[in-house]
């Protein structure tokens, strides 16, 4: 006779109405008519909106799952609103765009959903094996969403490099989960966290930790391990990679910083080297390399792999101020990057992604809302106060310091200035050159001037305002006990 | 007795996986194979591990290896594919191998194992399926959504393209 073990539903709620969502949206797709698909893209996001609302709601629970290997935090729940964000943008941008390509509907908004069902399963693990299977199900999604423009060239290469240099990466990351159990007994965070704390590193555990470094570091295009990065996010659909940019990023790093600040905090002094190196090499090679970039989408990739590096200054600081300073920048990083994106769609038009940067020459003048717009993004990818990228970065970098990290942090402020001048050639472009590229206007794409109004007023509100949202990371990440 | 089995099979599986390394014939590469997958799997039976021994053959042998014996054997010329890229040449490769090697090593030596003192070989698969429905639950069942993506995602990538209402 089995006996089942008690099951915590509570802590499944956000992943099982996710699930249900994605099954839905595919069954409902066989009985549609053709012209009736854009109405999937609302089923997903009333999925989304309320995935975001319960966990919401479930703020502030602290319990454990599943024999330990899920937890219902808050840590994981404020990972959740950043994902339920980037998957609902994405949504919201995808409704006029999919008309432009011939992407079926029914399977893409799906994979957008199963992605979402693997990212909060990464924030919510307390096990490797949990934690493998969610990076998973995420990335077999991504991997497909990135070629899912059949007709596109440049989108077959991006999802075929991407699935082949993620397929390495995942081994990676299982040999090191291997390597862990083989040193320390198990694969349960909680387990390996009493284990660290009583014996400490050995040899084969730091292996072990070093390929973690390795799977994760590809997930969050870390240098050197980002050279994927800028073909894939060029060559995918522009709704999909503002999602990888946000989405895939920010689940790899809610589960990076479970298992590095908080199981293998008491050996962080093995880890901190090496992800100082990490952060200042990827901070340097994104923000030097995105100079000499003329394609918006490329430069926007090379900017997302900078922006790992100061992820990855925060890592380093550690403790209570660089995990609440690493989720508070991650909600930023989503919201102006997503905002950017939103633009990009916003210049192009059916037949004419419009993605170099000469084709915003004069956007500015002749259509001054999206060019507001795209200068506050910007100018918040940048760190201009008092953006929410300005107080993201401040919040980073003042961690670092208290941490005694000054150096890094210098780095990290040198490389801020550097951004300035690609980010700011986007502006120059948009008021100082005569252009005649018209695209189409927005008044005719309600959706995605939506999401561009809302990534702008969360930029500025989350900039001028950062008091609330400050105080739910550092109580969230402080739920990791 | 144990002893000698492992170095046995421990033999045949470093052998074979020298040929699958350093042969120039990619059919011969392939077909080593099949002695690394099978001194493997001696290996776990070695270990008492009688169930993944014999998963290790069915998925590793039967599935893995048949694939790649057909995607060699059906790929035109296989033979005489140019290697554009010669540069890398034999001796970097062998120090760099060499020095992950050593690295491997002073962790294993390292390592403080779990030891315990006696393993008897009994049969494993009735405490694996205990676990898969009892603690393993959870990833057990999310598994089944992990296939469901990739299912989706093996149709979308293959699917032969409708262009019926395609006007572009």
């Amino acid at each position: 006779m089995i006996t089942l073990p008690p099951v915590n539903w509570l802590s499944l709620l956000p992943s099982l109405i996710l699930t249900v969502a994605g099954i839905l949206v595919l069954f409902w797709d066989l009985w549609m008519k053709e012209e009736e698909r854009p109405l999937l893209a609302w089923l997903g996001l009333t999925g989304l909106v309320l995935t975001g609302v319960v966990s919401f709601g479930l703020l502030g629970r602290n319990e454990s799952a599943f024999n330990g290997m899920l937890a219902l935090d808050s840590y994981a729940l404020f990972f959740n609103l950043i994902f339920c964000l980037a998957a609902g943008m994405t949504v919201l941008m995808s409704i006029d765009y999919l008309e432009t390509t011939d992407i079926r509907p029914g399977e893409y908004y799906a994979l957008i959903l199963f992605a979402t069902v693997g990212m909060v399963l990464m924030a919510a693990a307390t096990d490797l094996i949990v934690i493998f299977l969610g990076l998973e199900t995420m990335s077999m999604a991504v991997y497909v969403l990135a070629g899912i423009w059949r007709q596109r060239l440049q989108s077959n290469e991006a999802a075929l490099k991407y699935f082949l240099l993620g397929a390495f990466a995942s081994g990676f990351f299982l040999y090191g989960v291997a390597l862990v159990y083989g040193a320390t007994g198990s694969v349960q965070l909680g387990k390996v966290a009493a284990y660290v704390s009583e014996y400490g590193s050995s040899p084969l555990l730091l292996i072990g930790v070093a390929l973690l470094i390795v799977g994760f570091g590809f997930k969050v295009a870390a240098a050197p391990f980002h050279v994927w990065a800028p073909d894939v996010y060029e060559g995918a659909p522009t709704t999909v990679t503002a999602f990888m940019a946000v989405g895939v990023k920010a689940a790899a790093f809610a589960a990076f910083a479970r298992v590095f600040l908080h199981t293998l905090g008491p050996i962080h002094a093995q880890w901190q080297g090496i992800l100082w190196i990490l952060a200042a090499l990827t901070m340097t090679v994104g923000n030097v390399t995105a100079l000499v970039q003329t394609n918006i989408k490329r430069m926007l990739a090379y900017s997302s792999i900078a922006h790992a590096g100061y992820l990855l200054v925060a890592m380093v600081a550690g403790q209570d101020l660089g995990g609440a300073a690493l989720m508070y920048y991650l909600v930023a990083y989503g919201l102006m990057n997503l905002g950017a994106f939103a633009v990009v769609l916003a210049v192009g038009r059916k037949g004419e992604p419009n993605e170099e940067f000469s084709d915003y020459a004069g956007l500015g003048f002749r259509y001054p809302a999206l060019g507001m717009a795209m200068t506050l993004f910007m100018l918040s990818l940048t760190g201009v106060p008092p953006l929410v990228g300005f107080i993201g970065k401040f919040y980073i970098f003042s961690a670092a310091v208290k941490a005694g990290y000054v150096w890094l942090a210098v780095i990290g402020v040198l490389n801020s200035a550097v951004s300035a001048y690609y980010y700011i050639r986007v502006v120059v472009n948009m008021y100082m050159y005569e252009g005649e590229k018209v695209p189409e206007f927005l008044s005719a794409r309600p959706a995605l001037a939506t999401a561009i109004i809302l990534a702008a007023v969360g930029t500025v509100l989350m900039g001028v305002f950062p008091s609330a949202s400050i105080a739910l990371a550092r109580a969230s990440f402080l739920s990791l006990g | 007795m144990g002893a000698l089995i492992f170095y046995l099979l421990a033999a045949l599986t470093i052998g074979s996986a020298l040929i699958v390394a350093l042969s120039r014939n990619i059919v011969y590469s392939a077909f080593s194979l099949l002695g690394t997958f099978m001194g493997v799997a001696g290996l776990y039976a070695l270990l008492a591990a009688d169930f993944v021994a014999v998963i290790q053959i069915l998925v590793y042998v039967g599935g893995i290896l048949v694939l790649i014996i057909f995607a060699v054997m059906l790929t035109h010329r296989i033979d005489d594919v140019a290697v554009s890229n010669r540069s890398v040449g034999r001796l970097p490769a062998a120090l760099i191998v060499g020095a992950v090697g050593v690295i491997m090593s002073v962790g294993v030596v390292g390592a403080r194992w779990a030891q315990k003192a006696d393993v008897q070989a009994a049969p494993t698969t009735y405490g694996i399926g205990d676990a898969f429905l009892g603690p393993y639950i959870l990833p057990f069942e999310f598994a089944s959504v992990v296939l469901l993506v990739v299912l989706i995602g093996a149709v979308v990538v293959s699917r032969k393209e409708i262009r019926e209402e395609t006007g572009s």
